[in-house]
C-alpha cells in the first residue's frame, strides 16, 4: 500500500513536469507573486478574473495555474510588509512586527531572506504533510465537527496573552473589542441589526480587510510621513551578506519553522479560520516558546518573521483539505478553485482520496513547485527590493497610499470601506502611540465571528455537552492554560513572590484619554444593545460587559500605582513608537496633517473620481512635501494612474462610486472612474 | 426536461427572430450600444453560483445585444443582494448600460417587511432568469426517514445559513404550514458546510438544496442510496425527480399554498437578471430578446453545460408576472408568513 501510494506521487509528478503545464504554473506563481505585493489586492479578484481563461486548459494546467497564482501571494506579501510595514495580504499582519523593525534598523535584506526561505521549507513542508496524511484525511474531518472547530477557535484566541506582553489586561480588553467588533452586522440567528448605524454597509458586518489595513499598515504610513525619513538611515550588511544571513537564521531555526509549518497547515484546514489568523498563531507560539522572545520580539527579532512565514504558505496546503475532501471551500478564493475543477469534473469527496488520487497529489505538488518557483523568484530580486526601505519618504508614501486607498475600497467597492480604513487607522495609530498592542483586536475580531457562530451550533445541539467532547475538553484546558501561563510560570517555575506594589490616591494622566474614550465607546454600544430584541442582546452584552470591566479594572491599577512606579512602560508585543527627536506636539501636527492628506484624497475622489485624485494626490505630496523635481513628478504620476487604469479599471473591473462632477456634468463621464 | 427544453426552444427561436428583425429596424438601438460598455453588476463577491451564472451571461449576451456592446461584470456584493437592487432603484443609469444579477430572494424582501429594500420589485426591468431552481429537502438513509410524513411525528435537525436564508426560512415556514418538525441549527457558513455536517452526523439533513447542485457535488451519495429526498420545492416538479412529493402539493387550504407560494416562486426566477425601471422601452426590449437569443446560442449551452450550470430560463416578462403575483398576496398571509420564518 505505502509503495503503491509513493509510486502514484511520482506519476503525479511526472504528470505536472509536463512542459506545458509546467508553464501554466509558472504564469500562475508570477501573478500571484504581482498580486501579493499589492496590499488589499488579493487572490480573489485575480482569480475571478483569470478562471474564464482556464476553462479551455486541460484539467491539470487548469489547476496548476489557479493553485500557483494562489499559493504564493503570501511568499511576496512580505514584501511591503517588511518595508513598509504594510501587510501585502492579511497572512503577513505578523511578519510586519518584527519584519519592518529590521528594516528599520537597516536589515530589510536579511528579514525579506528569511522570509522567502521561512516560506519556501515551510510551504513544501505544509505540502508534504497534505501528501502524507490524503489517505487518512477524510475519517479525521468527519470526526472535526463544530464543537471541535469552537474549542479550536476559543484556544486561538487565548493567544492574546502571548500577543500582550506584560500587559495582559490591555490585552484581553482588546481582544474583547475585537469581539465585539466581529458582531457588528446582522445577528445571524434573529437578524436583528448590531450596532450598524442603519446603514446597508455593516449590514453584512465589518469586512476584514478595510480594518485589517487601517490598523496595522495606515500608522505605519502615517510615522514614516510624520519623521519625514526614509525608512532605514543604514544598511547593516551589504546586499550578499544580508541575504546569507537570513538564509542561515532560517537553517539555525529549522525546528521553528517545522513546527510553525504544520501549525499553518493545520489552521488552514480549518475552514474560516485560514489566512488571517494563521500568522498570528505562528508568530504567538513562537513569542511564547522563543528563547529570550520576550526581550527581542517586537524589536526586530528574525524568529518573528520565520515564525509567521513559514505558518502562512503551509496554509495553502491545509486548505486544499476541506475543499478537496469534502467541497467545502475555506475561503472565497477556494471557493473560486472548486468551481474551477467542477469544470473540469473534477467532483470533491471521496474519491478526490481514493479513485482520483492521483490528481490530488498532482494539487499537492503544483504547490510545492509553485513555491520553489515563488521563493526563488523573490530571492533573485529581493536586494533590489530591499533598496526601497532607503528611498526618500516622498518616493514611497503616494504610491503606496494609491494602491492602498484603491485596495481597500475594492473589499467591497463601497464608500464605507474608506471610512472603516481612515477611522482605524487613526484608531491605530493612537494605539500604537498610547501602547495599547494591536494584534489581540484583530485576532478577538477574526475569531469573534467564528466562536459566535459554533458557539450558537454547538449549544443548539448539544447544549453544555459539548465541553465534555474529549477534544474539545482537552483544548479548552489547553486555553486555560495558556491564558494564565504567564502567571503560572511566574509563580511555578521562575519562583517569583507575587508582592503587591505601594497604592496611593488615584492620579490620572493625559494619556489615560485613550482608557475613557474606550469606556465611552462601551458604555455607548451597552445602552444601545438595550433596544434590540430580547434574543439578540445576550452575547453582546457579556462580552462587552467584561470588555468595559476590564478596561476599568486596567485604568484604576495603573491610576493607583502609578505615584510609586518606577515610571518603566510595560512591554507589549507590538511595533511601537520611536519618533527620535521629534517633540510631542510636532508629531500630533504632523498626524493631523497627514489625515489632513488622506482625507483630502477621499473627498477629491468623491467629487472627480480616483484617476484625479491619485493625481492630484500625486502631484502635490510630492511637490508640496519635498519639492521634487517635476520630472521625477511626472514619471510617477504616469506609472501610478497607468497602473490604476489598466490593472483596477480595465482588468479587475472595480466599481468605481459615482463622483460628484459625474453626476452634475454627465458629459465629464468620458472621463476613466469619474 | 426534454420536452420543456424543446417547448422553450421553439418559443425562444421566434423571440430571435423577431428579435433580428426588430434590431434590424430599430437603427437607434444598435446605434446607441454601438462601441458602448454595459457593466452587468453582481450583488455577490466573486465565486458563488449567482456569480458564476452571471460571468457566464457577461461572456455572452453582448454578441446578442444589437450594436454588440463589450459587456463586462463588477461585483456590489452586500445585504444578501440587497444593496445592489437598491443602487439599481435609485442610483443606476436608467439609459440600459447597467443591468443586474440579484438573488432570487431580493425582490421579495419588501413585501417580507425588510426596511432596508428600498424597492418595488414589480416596477423593475426584468430581463430574464437563466434557471428554475427546483430546491430539495435531504437527509441521510441512516437516520431512518424515509418519506415526508415521518417529519411531521419525528424530529430532523437540518442546517440554515442565518436569518433571511433559504435554508433557514425553508424549514421554518414547512413547520408553520404542513406540521413538520424541522429544528433548524446554524448560522452554518455556507451551504456546503451543513452538507458536511450532514455526512458526519451532526445534522440531520439540509432543507434547502438546489438539485442541480446536489447532482453536481454528491451523485455518489445519490447512487448508493444513501441520500434520501423528502421534498421538493419550486412551483413545479423537476422532470428528474417525478416521485419527490412537490411541496405546493402538499398544501390543504388556499391560504396555505398563497403562503408557500410567497416564499417558493423565488425559485421559478432562481437566477434573475433585471435592469433599472423606466428604461427607454426599445432599450429594454433589446436587453429582454438578447437574453432569450443568448440562452439558444449553442455556445452559451457548450460552456454552461461544461460548467455543470443548469438551464431552464424564464423571459423577462414572465419574471416579471412572478414578482407581481407575489406583490398581490393578502396583507395576512404576509404577514402569518412573516411571522413563520422570523
Amino acid at each position: 500500500m505505502e509503495l503503491s501510494l509513493l509510486e502514484v506521487a511520482f506519476n503525479a509528478l511526472g504528470v505536472m513536469l509536463e512542459p506545458e503545464r509546467l508553464m501554466y504554473l509558472g504564469l500562475g506563481t508570477v501573478l500571484g507573486l504581482a498580486i501579493g505585493i499589492m496590499p488589499g489586492i488579493g487572490g480573489v479578484a485575480g482569480l475571478a478574473l483569470l478562471l474564464p481563461f482556464t476553462f479551455s486548459l486541460d484539467a491539470y494546467s487548469a489547476f496548476a495555474f489557479m493553485l500557483g497564482l494562489g499559493a504564493v501571494t503570501s511568499t511576496s506579501d512580505t514584501i511591503p510588509a517588511v518595508l513598509f510595514g504594510v501587510p501585502g495580504t492579511s497572512a503577513s499582519q505578523a511578519t510586519v512586527i518584527d519584519g519592518h523593525s529590521m528594516a528599520k534598523k537597516g536589515e530589510a535584506g536579511r528579514a525579506l531572506s528569511a522570509a522567502y526561505a521561512a516560506s519556501l521549507i515551510g510551504g513544501l513542508w505544509g505540502a508534504l504533510l497534505l501528501g502524507l496524511t490524503i489517505p487518512v484525511l477524510r475519517p479525521i474531518m468527519l470526526n472535526i465537527n463544530s464543537p471541535e472547530l469552537l474549542a479550536f477557535s476559543i484556544f486561538g484566541l487565548s493567544m492574546v496573552s502571548a500577543l500582550s506582553g506584560s500587559m495582559p489586561l490591555r490585552g484581553l480588553a482588546m481582544a474583547g473589542f475585537g469581539v465585539l467588533l466581529a458582531m457588528v452586522g446582522g445577528d445571524p440567528t434573529s437578524g436583528q441589526q448590531r450596532w450598524t448605524f442603519d446603514t446597508l454597509y455593516l449590514y453584512d458586518d465589518l469586512p476584514l480587510l478595510p480594518v485589517a489595513l487601517g490598523l496595522f499598515a495606515l500608522p505605519e504610513l502615517a510615522d514614516i510621513a510624520i519623521k519625514r525619513m526614509a525608512i532605514s538611515q543604514t544598511t547593516k550588511y551589504n546586499l550578499r551578506d544580508g541575504m546569507m544571513m537570513g538564509l542561515k537564521d532560517v537553517l539555525k531555526n529549522w525546528l521553528l519553522v517545522a513546527k510553525c509549518g504544520s501549525l499553518g497547515a493545520f489552521i488552514g484546514a480549518i475552514p474560516g479560520l485560514g489566512s488571517a489568523v494563521v500568522d498570528w498563531f505562528a508568530y504567538g507560539y513562537a513569542a511564547k516558546t522563543c528563547k529570550g522572545a520576550s526581550e527581542t520580539f517586537g524589536k526586530g527579532d528574525v524568529r518573528g518573521v520565520i515564525a509567521p512565514e513559514s505558518a502562512n504558505n503551509a496554509k495553502e496546503g491545509g486548505s486544499l483539505v476541506p475543499t478537496i475532501a469534502f467541497g467545502v471551500p475555506g475561503s472565497a478564493s477556494m471557493a473560486l478553485l472548486l468551481g474551477g475543477f467542477m469544470i473540469h469534473g473534477l467532483v470533491p469527496g471521496k474519491a478526490m482520496v481514493t479513485t482520483n488520487i492521483e490528481v490530488t497529489y498532482a494539487m499537492v505538488w503544483s504547490i510545492a513547485l509553485a513555491n520553489i518557483l515563488g521563493a526563488g523568484l523573490c530571492f533573485a530580486f529581493s536586494g533590489q527590493f530591499a533598496k526601497i526601505a532607503t528611498l526618500r519618504y516622498t518616493l514611497v508614501i503616494p504610491g503606496v497610499i494609491c494602491i492602498m486607498m484603491v485596495g481597500a475600497f475594492q473589499a467591497s467597492a463601497d464608500w464605507g470601506d474608506l471610512f472603516v480604513l481612515l477611522i482605524f487607522g487613526s484608531v491605530g495609530w493612537i494605539m500604537k502611540h498610547m501602547r495599547w498592542p494591536r494584534p489581540p483586536l484583530i485576532l478577538g475580531f477574526v475569531l469573534g465571528g467564528i466562536i459566535e457562530d459554533y458557539m450558537r451550533i454547538s449549544y443548539q445541539l448539544y447544549e453544555w455537552g459539548w465541553v465534555l467532547r474529549p477534544v474539545c475538553a482537552v483544548m479548552l484546558i489547553a486555553a486555560a492554560l495558556s491564558l494564565t501561563q504567564p502567571l503560572l510560570s511566574k509563580v511555578f517555575v521562575k519562583r517569583e513572590t507575587l508582592a503587591l506594589p505601594r497604592f496611593s490616591s488615584p492620579v490620572f494622566t493625559k494619556g489615560d484619554g485613550f482608557s475613557f474614550a474606550f469606556i465611552a465607546v462601551l458604555v455607548w454600544m451597552i445602552w444601545r444593545s438595550l433596544s434590540w430584541d430580547e434574543e439578540a442582546q445576550g452575547p453582546p452584552q457579556v462580552i462587552a460587559g467584561l470588555t468595559l470591566a476590564l478596561v476599568v479594572i486596567s485604568l484604576l491599577w495603573a491610576a493607583v500605582t502609578r505615584r510609586y512606579s518606577d515610571g518603566k512602560q510595560g512591554a507589549i508585543l507590538d511595533l511601537v513608537a520611536d519618533m527620535g527627536e521629534l517633540t510631542r506636539p510636532m508629531v500630533n501636527l504632523r498626524a493631523l496633517q497627514f489625515l489632513a492628506w488622506l482625507g483630502a484624497f477621499v473627498a477629491v475622489w468623491a467629487i472627480a473620481g480616483i484617476l484625479v485624485s491619485a493625481l492630484c494626490f500625486v502631484v502635490f505630496y510630492m511637490r508640496v512635501q519635498a519639492g521634487e523635481s517635476w520630472r521625477m513628478v511626472t514619471g510617477y504620476s504616469v506609472v501610478i494612474l497607468c497602473l490604476i487604469y489598466f490593472v483596477f479599471d480595465q482588468g479587475f473591473h472595480i466599481s468605481w462610486p459615482e463622483t460628484v462632477l459625474g453626476t452634475w456634468f454627465p458629459v465629464l463621464q468620458a472621463i476613466p472612474t469619474m | 426536461m426534454k420536452t420543456l427544453n424543446k417547448v422553450i426552444a421553439t418559443v425562444c427561436a421566434s423571440v430571435l427572430a423577431a428579435g433580428t428583425v426588430v434590431a434590424g429596424g430599430h437603427g437607434s438601438v444598435a446605434d446607441f450600444y454601438k462601441g458602448k460598455t454595459v457593466e452587468l453588476y453582481i450583488g455577490y463577491d466573486p465565486g458563488g453560483g449567482y456569480d458564476t451564472y452571471a460571468r457566464l451571461v457577461a461572456r455572452h449576451i453582448g454578441k446578442h445585444i444589437p450594436g454588440n456592446p463589450n459587456v463586462v461584470p463588477k461585483n456590489m456584493p452586500g445585504a444578501g443582494s440587497v444593496k445592489l437592487a437598491n443602487w439599481l432603484w435609485e442610483a443606476a443609469p436608467k439609459d440600459g448600460t447597467v443591468f443586474g444579477a440579484i438573488s432570487r430572494g431580493a425582490p421579495f424582501e419588501p413585501v417580507l417587511g425588510n426596511d432596508k429594500a428600498k424597492f418595488k420589485a414589480n416596477k423593475y426591468t426584468w430581463v430574464g432568469s437563466a434557471n428554475n431552481e427546483v430546491s430539495v429537502c435531504a437527509t441521510m438513509k441512516k437516520n431512518g426517514i424515509t418519506n415526508w410524513e415521518q417529519l411531521k411525528t419525528q424530529e430532523l435537525t437540518v442546517g440554515g445559513n442565518g436569518s433571511g436564508s433559504d435554508t433557514e426560512q425553508f424549514p421554518k415556514l414547512m413547520n408553520a404550514v404542513l406540521g413538520t418538525k424541522f429544528k433548524v441549527i446554524g448560522p452554518y457558513g455556507g451551504g456546503a458546510d451543513i452538507v458536511k455536517a450532514m455526512e458526519a452526523g451532526e445534522l440531520g439533513g439540509r432543507c434547502g438544496w438546489s438539485w442541480s447542485s446536489v447532482k453536481a457535488t454528491k451523485a455518489d451519495l445519490l447512487a448508493s442510496g444513501d441520500l434520501v429526498l423528502l421534498m421538493q420545492m419550486s412551483g413545479s416538479k423537476h422532470p428528474e425527480l417525478p416521485n419527490v412529493p412537490l411541496v405546493m402539493d402538499l398544501a390543504k387550504t388556499k391560504e396555505e399554498r398563497q403562503m408557500l407560494n410567497l416564499i417558493f416562486a423565488r425559485q421559478a426566477l432562481g437566477r434573475p437578471f433585471l435592469a433599472p425601471p423606466d428604461l427607454p422601452a426599445d432599450r429594454a426590449k433589446a436587453l429582454q430578446d438578447a437574453f432569450m437569443a443568448m440562452v439558444n446560442d449553442p455556445a452559451f449551452l457548450a460552456e454552461a453545460k461544461k460548467m455543470d450550470l443548469e438551464l431552464s430560463p424564464l423571459s423577462g416578462a414572465e419574471v416579471a408576472a412572478l414578482v407581481a403575483e407575489s406583490y398581490d398576496t393578502p396583507q395576512a398571509v404576509v404577514d402569518r408568513a412573516i411571522a413563520a420564518i422570523r
